[in-house]
């Protein structure tokens, strides 16, 4: 009887115990894991002027690097400047009109396609618009 | 227990005995029959310890030590860092809560008189820890960069200035510049996250082999019951065992103190978080009614009432080495405090003073 | 919108202004000279470490020179330049009252800015003073009472929602921002009033409410997540006190047997 009791109340205990340590656990470890960064900067705004024909601009979209191009004039592209092998930012090569990976040498045309090296995916595109004197990417 | 679980108790156990520290320890650890509920508060210490470490890390990842940007670190903390209320509600309430629990703890060892041989060691390792549990204290109190941070550290470091001859040098180490500022932040922060809490871990460490080498020292009240003697150390092998029937006391009121904790960090912080500590430190205007915690008020108060400072800095220190040494005074063999009316006078009277003297700054 | 700025800066501050010399002076004076420290000393510009010399100039700092003109002291303003004296800080109010009736009318009977709010003694801008022996002086009563009726709701609703602010702020809640849209909403709101045109503040009303909304919805916002914190807190200290009974339960049960 008094086991049965005993056993009964150990059991609560540990229980309980295991409710609160996620109940306060899981908060606590939400104190190192903030906002993605999505949301708060959903939408890039671009000057016109700052991508020109065949140039590139790499701005901040949603915490991670991207780069804005004009491959023709009046037309504009936006790619992730992440490189998909091992997330270096790749490097825009204006002479080739290519992009060139610093870490491994992996290599992407304008629009994202992997020309050469290791990365096994090209690289995401963006959506743009054009408002006023504006790109907005996102 | 899974054969899974149980295998790896046995490589442990292989390994590193781990059962047998367990049954020492725990299950034929004897503790005396007459244990009463003030011997858990070591315990409660070391929990409330832990979630200071467990929060001040958290806080650590976010705050920023420069004059510049400290107090408003603190801001996005609480205001924008996921759940960081409740690490910085946790961290400065749980600071006031182990306070409060060291002076229990510390008073129920000098009124069950268990700071006697052989246990002199174990007080002065005590009496350190609270030592450094006030210096976390004071030295956390800075770090937001708040008004109130600001001042009560201008006056506490300026109290050491009233020392002859080295006191205009003390004042320099303590605050790094003429006055509070950068440098200040800069070595408070270092001591707060580094030293201190390294001396703390080390002393406790200290403190706990002290404990069980010694062996827990028998209530003074109630039924004793049988004490072997091994040269100094004590057994109690009618004693009750520590695991369960103690740690279940144990649980019972480490629980009832996390559920205050939680009570006051979540439903009324503000009792320990003064309207100056939202306000960010400016060095050019004094708020009014500047006081220190409650827990420094007496000190504060005897400085005001003594001729001069360094009297009152004399006094504190007096007070403090004679407490510090207290085994090493009062070395008579009784521990009962009804057998020894004149402690037990100067127990009462000692601690209605220090209310009195803080009740009195309070409002002075 | 600069000086709105740091005049908000400046409220946050609420420094309590020095010793000067014109205060040395001047307080220890009987009578015309003196009583305008006494007044000055329960105003709103000495709550907000407005001096003496900020508006009559002059150097605060030399008792010997302290009122002279090559020192920048002013003296005392003509009624008629007092809309300009005040509106070296009330930038936005002095435009707003030099366009209305009441501006137009300076010099020929029509009040100015110390008419209404005293000078020395002056208190922060309250609805209380539009009153039927002050607008009565010149209006028929009623005039008064409807363009009071008219701003009362809004001026109310400000108020209310800065005593709101109060406890959150209390509770370290970040409430800067919407301090500073409500210390500018009121400010909106009571140049308006200057116009004293009743058709031009029901207007302003509207926008003004719209602004008040907003805030209004973040304050519900930070109530609502004062209630979640409340709700996992309750279950949290509710767990712990049901932990400490099972403990003390667990003890007992085991203390049979000892």
């Amino acid at each position: 009887m008094a086991d049965n009791r005993r056993r009964f109340l150990v059991a609560a205990i540990g229980t309980t115990g295991a409710a609160l340590t996620a109940l306060v656990g899981w908060p606590l470890l939400r104190t190192l894991t903030p906002d993605s960064g999505e949301g708060a900067d959903a939408q890039v705004r671009v000057p016109r002027k700052d991508v020109p024909v065949g140039g590139a601009k790499f701005v901040q979209y949603k915490g991670k690097p991207a780069v804005v191009l004009q491959p023709e004039p009046g037309k504009f592209t936006a790619l992730s400047a992440v490189c998909t092998h091992l997330g270096c930012i790749v490097k825009f090569k204006p002479e080739q009109g290519d992009f060139e990976c610093p870490c491994h040498g992996g290599r992407f045309d304008t629009k994202g396609e992997v020309l050469a090296g290791p990365p096994p995916e090209p690289l995401a595109t963006l959506a743009v618009a054009v408002d006023g004197d504006d790109i907005v990417v996102g | 227990m899974t054969t899974l679980a149980r295998k790896a108790v046995d490589w442990l156990d292989e390994r590193v005995g781990i059962r047998e520290a367990f049954r020492e320890n725990a299950t034929e650890y004897r503790v005396p029959r007459n244990i009463n509920v003030f011997y858990s508060l070591g315990t409660v210490l070391l929990v409330l310890f832990g979630l200071q470490f467990l929060t001040g890390i958290l806080l650590l990842a976010h705050y920023v030590p420069h004059p510049d940007q400290a107090f408003d670190s603190v801001k996005r903390i609480v205001n924008e860092v996921p759940y960081g209320w409740l690490a910085r509600n946790l961290h400065a309430v749980g600071s006031n809560l182990a306070i409060v629990v060291l002076l229990l703890h510390m008073l129920s060892v000098i009124f069950m008189g268990s700071y006697k041989k052989p246990r002199e060691l174990t007080w002065l390792s005590g009496f350190i820890l609270f030592n450094l549990g006030l210096a976390l204290c004071l030295t956390g109190y800075l770090l937001p960069w708040s008004q109130l941070s600001f001042w009560a550290t201008t006056v506490s470091t300026e109290a050491a200035g009233s020392v002859p001859v080295i006191g205009e040098y003390l004042v320099r180490i303590a605050r790094g510049a003429p006055t509070v500022g950068g440098a200040t932040l800069g070595r408070f922060f270092a001591l707060h996250v580094v030293v201190l809490p390294l001396g703390l871990l080390a002393i406790i460490g200290a403190h706990l082999m002290l404990v069980r080498r010694i062996g827990i020292s028998r209530p003074p009240f109630g039924k004793p019951g049988e004490v072997v003697k091994k040269g100094v150390h004590e057994d109690h092998p009618d004693g009750i065992p520590f695991f369960p029937n103690y740690v279940a006391e144990e649980i019972a009121v480490v629980s009832f103190v996390l559920a205050g904790l939680f009570a006051i960090a979540v439903f009324s912080p503000e009792v320990f978080i003064p309207a100056d500590a939202l306000e960010p430190a400016d060095p050019f205007n004094t708020p009014a009614h500047i006081k220190p915690e409650w827990y420094f008020l007496w000190a504060y108060q005897t400085l005001k009432i003594m001729p001069t400072e360094f009297i009152g800095l004399a006094v504190q220190g007096a007070f403090m080495t004679f407490l510090a040494l207290l085994p090493f005074v009062d070395r008579k063999a009784e521990r009962h405090p009804f057998r020894r009316p004149l402690f037990l006078s100067l127990f009462v009277g000692i601690i209605a003073l220090f209310i009195g003297i803080s009740v009195w700054g309070h409002y002075s | 919108m600069i000086p709105l700025f740091t005049l908000l800066f400046s409220l946050s501050a609420a420094a309590a202004p020095a010793d000067t010399a014109c205060l040395q002076c001047h307080g220890s004076m009987p009578g015309r000279l003196g009583a305008p420290v006494e007044e000055w000393k329960q105003s709103v510009h000495a709550a907000n470490g407005i001096s003496c010399h900020d508006c009559h100039g002059g150097d605060p700092t030399d008792p010997a020179n302290a009122m002279s003109p090559d020192r920048g002291f002013l003296g005392k303003p003509e009624p008629t330049a007092v809309p300009d004296f005040c509106g070296r800080c009330h930038v936005g109010v002095a435009d707003d009252y030099k366009g209305s009736l009441h501006g137009k009318a300076l010099g020929a009977g029509g009040p100015n800015c110390v008419t209404c709010h005293g000078n020395h003694a002056v208190q922060r801008a309250s609805l209380a003073i539009i009153d039927e022996q002050r607008c009565g002086a010149c209006h028929a009563p009623d005039r008064a009472m409807k363009i009071k009726a008219a701003l009362q709701a809004t001026d109310d609703r400000i108020g209310s929602l800065e005593a709101a602010l109060e406890p959150l702020h209390r509770q370290a809640f970040d409430v800067e921002d919407m301090k500073g849209e409500l210390f500018q909403a009121r400010n909106d709101f009571h140049r308006l009033f200057h116009t004293v045109q009743v058709s031009r503040v029901e207007a302003g009303a509207g926008k003004v409410g719209e602004k008040l909304d907003a805030v209004q919805a973040s304050i519900d916002g930070v109530h609502a997540e004062i209630a979640r914190r409340h709700r996992w807190g309750g279950v949290v200290v509710g767990l712990f006190v049901l932990m400490g009974l099972l403990g003390v339960a667990l003890r007992r049960s085991l203390h049979a047997e000892e």
